[in-house]
């Protein structure tokens, strides 16, 4: 990782450090790398991925609408809204 | 020392329950520890708060937790870290038991505060079998690990609330089914504890006092016809790496759905789409999750999928299968839940990034879903769905304690 990196990475998550935080940043990510390396002496080439913990089967329910909640109850927690709508910056000019 | 973050109206204390604010009410605000969900009102309750409800207790107020749950003890909350006078760091949920405010508390436990709670608090702490209790209307951090688990100054206390929340739900995907889950009944058929393994190679670095609590806990063994074993348990110490690969992975997904639109914190300072979703974000959170974010981020990256977070999702079935292989000779595996009792102020603001450290101790049952629970100040991972039998030999001990 470098700050080249860092500052991409920042851009994508929608997030902005400071110069003083990315200098942190960059040897937390060093460190990090020095930690994952150590995994290598795991092998696990013929090992399977384990994305649930527990074995569970998919059970699929049936494609039923509810209708749990009103417009105006989804909005209580907006930001900003207006006429039934979440209000954002105009997107084009 | 800001313990709660919204209360209700004062009720008897054998029916009061605390949650972390983690966990969505309807009657009262949920933070998430985040400035980003500052005053944010859920549109409906948890399953566990329907259970709780339901069997006669009242939800009596949302206590402090760390920024989503994944720091050491709580210390990036946006409403302070709970400090003693001393300087060292507690944690709000035990500070509220410890002080006999509550019967019990209902926790999250997404990178192991709670343990390292309990432990320090020497309080009684479980957390069950991944996918026994509901997480529906959990605020998501980590979900492949995180579980809704239960702290209390008592066992009984523990086992009573465990028993009414546990069960199957159909609104959470992850959920076990309900034979299964009913394997965490109070009721429910178990075999007794009778060996433990204690795991050398996590004893390494921990202080002289948790060392102590290892040896209370094999003299306890000892007189409650409880077998000690020792093991090398090399394979536990890579549980680390990979679950903060894991975490970080699905910290940074779950919160990107924080953008200032839809709810949570919108920022005032912004000229077009994109500056309000970046000051929103950054002005809302804490750095270390900013950390989490980016690190995850980078985990999924093209670069960097298959040697990092392809890894870890296998050597997290490596993990798995060696406690499975171990537990088929043993009841439990003793573990510290972390490296020391008295972590401080200071030393968080030195060292952000020290719950990534201390979770060697949490993450083996964290990266697995395998139940533990901490006594005496002690971890014992448990096998699947043997809850009660961890829960028996707490009780035990307690016993045997009240009558030495």
């Amino acid at each position: 990782m470098n700050k080249e990196s860092l500052i991409q990475l920042e851009k994508l998550n929608k997030i902005l450090l400071s110069e003083e935080e990315r200098e942190e940043m960059l040897c937390f990510f060093e460190k990090q790398s020095e930690n994952v390396s150590g995994l290598d002496a795991i092998p696990t080439q013929d090992v399977e991925r384990m994305v649930h913990v527990m074995p569970m089967t998919n059970v699929i329910r049936d494609d039923v609408a509810i209708k749990q909640f009103t417009r105006d109850q989804l909005q209580e927690d907006a930001p900003e809204s207006y006429d039934g709508y979440w209000q954002v910056p105009r997107l084009v000019e | 020392m800001k313990l709660y973050i919204s209360e209700s109206a004062s009720t008897s204390y054998e029916n009061k329950v605390v949650l972390d604010d983690m966990i969505l009410t309807k009657k009262l605000p949920t933070s998430a520890g985040s400035r980003m969900l500052d005053g944010y009102m859920s549109l409906f309750d948890a399953e566990i708060v329907t259970k709780l409800e339901e069997n006669g207790y009242e939800i009596a107020a949302k206590a402090n937790v760390g920024e989503f749950g994944i720091d050491l003890l709580g210390e990036t909350s946006y409403y302070g870290a709970c400090i003693c006078e001393d300087g060292t760091l507690t944690n709000a949920v035990a500070e509220i038991l410890k002080r006999k405010e509550a019967n019990a508390v209902v926790c999250f436990d997404v990178n192991g505060a709670p343990r390292r709670a309990a432990a320090i608090g020497n309080l009684t702490y479980i957390k069950p079998t991944y996918g026994t209790v509901s997480r529906y209307g959990t605020i998501p951090a980590a979900c492949s690990g995180e579980t809704v688990g239960v702290m209390a100054n008592d066992t009984s206390a523990c086992r009573k609330i465990l028993s009414i929340i546990a069960g199957h739900d159909d609104k959470d995907g992850t959920s076990l089914p309900e034979e299964t889950c009913a394997l965490l009944k109070a009721d429910a058929k178990r075999e007794p504890v009778k060996k433990i393994a204690v795991a050398k190679s996590m004893l390494a670095s921990v202080d002289d006092k948790t060392k102590n609590l290892i040896e209370n806990f094999k003299a306890k063994a000892a007189k409650c016809s409880v077998e000690i074993v020792e093991i090398d348990a090399l394979e536990l110490t890579a549980a680390k790496t990979a679950w903060n690969i894991l975490m970080s992975a699905e910290v940074c997904n779950n919160v990107s759905r924080y953008d200032g639109i839809k709810f949570g914190y919108r920022t005032p300072k912004y000229e077009d789409i994109d500056e309000l979703y970046t000051n929103s974000r950054t002005e809302a959170f804490g750095y270390l999750l900013k950390s989490t974010i980016l690190y995850g981020s980078d985990a999924l990256s093209t670069d960097n999928y298959r040697k990092v977070y392809d890894k870890a999702l296998r050597v997290r079935r490596v993990l798995s299968e060696y406690l499975y292989k171990v537990l088929a000779e043993a009841d439990g595996i003793l573990i510290p839940a972390c490296s020391k009792r008295n972590f401080t102020e200071a030393e968080v603001k030195t060292n952000k990034y020290i719950s990534y450290d201390e979770s060697f101790y949490t993450a083996p049952s964290s990266i697995t879903g395998f139940p533990t629970m901490v006594t005496g100040g002690v971890q014992i991972i448990g096998k699947p769905f043997s809850e009660n039998s961890l829960l028996d030999m707490a009780l035990m001990f307690e016993k045997e304690g009240e009558e030495s």
